[in-house]
């Protein structure tokens, strides 16, 4: 776990860096993603709802558009997608305490799994490990950002 | 008919500040989820797209003026319709007075859209 900008970002994590969401390859082949701990911050740090769109249950998202949204009393945006694939399910426990997403991004409260569509020709166009992450502070830097 | 088309009727205006924020919160939020929003002023509502008139309605005392709700769907991708013949209800001028990044259109193409989508909702 790296701390970049007071932001807590893991260097095992695949980044699309411009829209603060995380992919993770796992065992089965699917990929979890999730919202980095800068989303959180940029969200307001605590959420009123993380919900996924039900018609686009088992539909091919293509990578940056939307698979879930995000909302406060302040703030609305949307979740997008790390990478091309077809979303498989959200996370149930987002429906009970959307907070998750922000209080624990990388463990209970990831956001969605997918089956990507071809995740060894896409994760090249993802951020990862030192040199990622470091691609990952230059864009906070420029931004201004700090979780702070 | 398109089921990622969504149409929100925006009859409100400033006389009822609170009701004038969650309409554009819940057009942003549509475009969050990848739906097509659109956004047709009519009666009161009309006036909130007359030059400096949203900038001047708050929906919660110390809270943000209408504007800035405006301008978040905006920069969503909300696209924004006002009714022409509202605005000889309230003295516009069509061409002068209402503000930029808005397109006047009669009431038979709010009939056209609501047709084409799946949702209508009214505020």
């Amino acid at each position: 776990m790296a701390n970049i900008n007071g932001c807590n970002l893991p260097d095992d994590l695949y980044y699309y860096i411009e829209k603060h969401v995380w992919a993770k390859p796992m065992d089965d082949g699917t990929v979890r993603v999730g919202m980095t701990s800068v989303a959180g911050k940029l969200a307001g740090g605590k959420l009123a709802g993380a919900t996924i769109k039900r018609k686009a249950v088992g539909k091919e998202i293509a990578q940056g558009k939307s698979l879930a949204t995000i909302e406060s009393s302040k703030y609305v945006g949307p979740v997008p997608a790390p990478i091309t694939g077809t979303l498989l399910h959200g996370n149930d426990k987002l429906a009970a305490d959307p907070n998750l997403a922000i209080n624990d991004p990388y463990g209970e409260g990831w956001i969605a799994e997918m089956q990507p569509t071809d995740w060894e020709g896409e994760k090249g166009t993802l951020a990862t490990g030192a040199e990622g992450l470091a691609a990952y502070q230059t864009k906070l830097e420029a931004d201004g950002v700090s979780c702070d | 008919m398109d089921d990622e088309k969504v149409l929100i009727i925006m009859t409100s205006g400033p006389d009822t500040p609170r009701r004038c924020a969650t309409p554009f919160f819940f057009a942003t939020l549509g475009v969050a989820m990848e739906y097509e929003v659109s956004m047709f002023f009519t009666i009161d509502g009309t006036l909130l797209l007359k030059k400096g008139v949203a900038e001047n309605v708050y929906p919660k005392e110390g809270g943000k003026p209408v504007s800035d709700f405006l301008q978040d769907a905006l920069d969503a991708g909300v696209k924004i319709f006002a009714c022409t013949a509202s605005t000889e209800l309230h003295d516009i001028n069509p061409d002068t007075d209402m503000i930029d990044d808005i397109k006047m259109v009669g009431g038979a193409w709010m009939w056209q859209e609501a047709e084409d989508c799946e949702t209508v909702l009214t505020f």
